[in-house]
């Protein structure tokens, strides 16, 4: 087939100028804004005071913005872990050929559904209400007077409250990429397996969890990635002001980009870009692990 | 053939898209209603004040206008009665947007620099005249020039003036005060027949509602901040505050008074069980406005806002928050907060955009913002003020702009420190926290 190079220019050059402007000029901007004080988003540069590595330097000695990193990273992490287990752990069920399956797996996925407002407001004003809360109500009934004191909302557990809402929501769009990958694997090498003599325990072990190395990564990555925008939940769970429990850096970033709610505050977008700087950053590292501890490319199926 | 004919017409299909995608967004914001007929005379209805003052241009042209309330609020049903009444007068089209808080924090700077035409837009009055202060209009010689002064509220003007650096920049509208709301029920209940202008009268209504098995205060984690602010702020003034939370100043002597006098409302159980775990609005619906607690720390808007829990009957009361002994402000300085609507200084309309904000903010207009937002009166001449507001007059009239707070008495004036405050303070108010572990916590972090 004849090939025409002005043609191909002509196909490309819309894809590649609209990539051009719309990620990398932003990503350009960003990084240089870093360096720079700047009062409101939209300046011009003409009107960008240079610092330097001032705003990296005055991000790393605020306690309120290590606070909300290490906040992020619990969510990543802890979060992580359960979400991961959960999503897998059902997924496994979901897979064994239990009846009801498809309800069970709508059922899961449900909370994806409903709009994260509406349902971190359910958890806050209704299942943590220390008045007629679900959890203070079942704990009772079940005589667990301890467990039914807890101040889920105080500054003490607030953290905790916000990990459990938030993994709720967040198990059955993980749940359903493990499926995608369970469902991949052939069950002729399950039926094999089982001939051999390896029971359920023995084919997760063995089988499913090697076969899964690539989904755990893609898994992996979407966590990380929707873990560093942490912003809605944390803004629903402090309202108004934000809160050291579950204050998050795109909620710092946010704060110091356009300011505070309702008192006027001093504004600085350099700073902002620096937070996304260094979260684009925490991304690519958590890619690059990823890439290096789990290759997939050893097997083929 | 065929292909040739598919490629060209799957071409074509792609480029109108995307001319169509990068047409004039101007025929996309359609404006809230078509143009009435353009006048040429003065509208002979005198009941609109501005009809009075400044003869209507009817030059056909547009007017964007830019405001902060969602669609679905009783102050933008408000605003779009005023602008379709407007347009009707005068035949000038309004493309009213409705942005909503966020959007209106978000977007409207990007989009006044970019130079998008916008020749009206609302906000807070701090923030209006703070952060996009240099974006407004001089209105001097417009309020001058229409006598609109004649039923504007001095104190309102003079605050508009004063943030603005001695000029007016800025029309309020919706005026709030920010100050103790309280159940006038669970008061008579407990024989209290005056309210408290001086923390030790605070320090007996508490005991007389504990005395009568009523919880006497209750807060939310939105507005927690604001009691520290107001006892700061009656101990030392505005300006320590901000000098205390910006510059961390926290081993003040007032810092700690402050905390003692809260340590003991505390250890005298005069908070809520609940309050170290009220995330708004928790407090204010289920405590406050069912009756299960007595006062509240906000503002005016509070009566508006739980006014579906509360029903028609519920009786409120109001009290500026106390003075405190040794303090340097008294009962008279209070946290005033408005609405107020600019006109962008490049704005081509500027006699038209006045002509509407007068529209909006005098007169009949005003006077249903006052009865549908449950707020106070903006014009001095509405002397109706809705029922649920009628508490809030007395503390409203003693407004002086010499007097004014800003939000929380400044001490939301550090986003770093913020959330830290709130934390501490709300440990102390919950007894978890001793008055001096709330001064080294507060040192310790300032550092």
């Amino acid at each position: 087939m004849k090939k025409s190079k002005s043609v191909l220019f002509l196909f490309l050059a819309p894809a590649v100028l609209i990539f051009l402007l719309v990620f990398v000029y932003p990503i350009i901007r960003t990084v240089l804004m870093s360096f720079f004080k700047i009062d409101a988003v939209t300046d011009s540069i003409s009107a960008w005071q240079f610092t330097g590595v001032e705003n990296y330097i005055k991000l790393a000695s605020t306690s309120i913005f290590r606070s909300s990193m290490l906040n992020l990273l619990k969510i990543w992490l802890f979060g992580g872990i359960i979400v991961m287990s959960l999503a897998l752990l059902f997924a496994v069920i979901l897979t064994s050929g239990i009846r009801f399956k498809k309800f069970f797996r709508a059922v899961i996925y449900m909370p994806n559904i409903v709009s994260a407002v509406a349902l971190a407001t359910m958890w806050l004003q209704y299942v943590y209400s220390p008045q007629y809360g679900l959890f203070k109500d079942m704990f009772s009934a079940l005589g667990l007077d301890g467990l039914a004191k807890i101040q889920w909302l105080s500054s003490d557990h607030k953290f905790t409250a916000l990990l459990i809402a938030y993994c709720f929501g967040m198990v059955g769009y993980h749940m359903l990429i493990f499926m995608s990958g369970i469902e991949r694997i052939s069950p002729d090498l399950y039926e094999a397996a089982r001939i051999d003599g390896a029971n359920k325990i023995k084919q997760f072990r063995y089988m499913t969890l090697p076969l899964l190395k690539g989904i755990f990564k893609t898994n992996i990555t979407m966590w990380s990635i929707t873990s560093v925008g942490f912003f809605l939940w944390s803004q629903i769970f402090s309202t108004v002001t934000a809160d050291s429990q579950t204050i998050t850096p795109m909620v710092y970033m946010y704060l110091q980009t356009f300011g505070a709610g309702n008192a006027v505050t001093e504004r600085n977008a350099g700073l902002g870009a620096a937070v996304g700087v260094l979260l684009s950053i925490c991304v690519v590292l958590v890619f690059t692990v990823c890439n290096r501890l789990l290759k997939d490319d050893d097997l083929e199926f | 053939m065929k292909k040739k004919l598919l490629s060209i017409l799957l071409s074509a299909t792609m480029a109108a898209a995307m001319l169509a995608g990068c047409g004039n967004s101007s025929s996309q914001n359609t404006p809230t209603q078509d143009p009435a007929p353009a006048q040429t005379e003065t509208p002979s209805n005198t009941e609109t004040p501005a009809n009075n003052e400044t003869p209507a241009e009817s030059t056909g042209g547009t007017l964007v206008y830019w405001s902060m309330w969602e669609a679905t609020e009783p102050q933008a049903q408000v605003i779009q009665a005023a602008v379709d009444k407007y347009m009707a007068d005068t035949g000038v089209t309004v493309d009213l947007q409705f942005k909503g808080r966020t959007g209106q924090r978000e977007g409207l700077e990007a989009a006044l620099a970019a130079g998008q035409q916008i020749d009206i837009f609302d906000e807070d009055v701090d923030r209006v005249n703070g952060t996009w202060g240099s974006y407004l209009m001089d209105l001097e010689s417009l309020v001058a020039e229409t006598g609109y002064e004649q039923k504007a509220s001095p104190a309102l003007m003079q605050i508009a003036r004063d943030v603005a650096g001695g000029t007016l920049k800025s029309i309020p509208y919706q005026a709030s005060v920010f100050a103790f709301f309280y159940n006038q029920d669970l008061f008579d209940q407990a024989g209290i027949t005056a309210v408290p202008t001086t923390w030790s009268e605070f320090l007996d209504v508490c005991q007389k509602l504990k005395d009568a098995g009523i919880v006497p205060i209750t807060c939310d984690d939105a507005y927690i901040d604001c009691m520290i602010g107001y006892h700061l702020g009656r101990l030392g003034g505005e300006d320590k505050v901000v000098d205390i939370v910006t510059n961390g100043k926290w081993d003040d002597p007032i810092v700690k008074q402050m905390a003692e006098d809260y340590e003991e409302l505390a250890s005298k159980g005069y908070f809520s069980p609940n309050l170290a775990q009220n995330v708004w609005p928790a407090g204010q619906n289920t405590e406050l406005a069912l009756g299960g607690a007595a006062m509240y720390l906000n503002g005016s808007w509070l009566p508006n806002e739980v006014k579906n829990m509360t029903g028609p009957d519920f009786r409120w009361g109001c009290f500026s928050y106390p003075a405190v002994d040794g303090g340097v402000d008294g009962t008279e300085a209070l946290n005033v907060s408005n609405q107020v609507l600019a006109i962008n200084k490049d704005s081509k309309m500027a006699k038209e955009a006045f002509n509407l904000i007068t529209y909006i903010t005098q007169g009949e207009f005003d006077a249903m913002m006052a009865e549908q937002a449950v707020s106070i009166p903006t014009d001095t001449t509405n002397t109706t003020w809705p029922k649920l507001m009628a508490n809030v007059k007395p503390v409203y009239e003693g407004i002086t702009a010499e007097g004014r707070y800003s939000w929380a008495v400044g001490v939301e004036s550090n986003n770093d420190i913020t959330p830290i405050i709130k934390e501490n303070f709300t440990k102390l108010c919950a007894g978890s926290m001793t008055a001096q572990e709330f001064v080294d916590a507060m040192i310790a972090a300032s550092k």
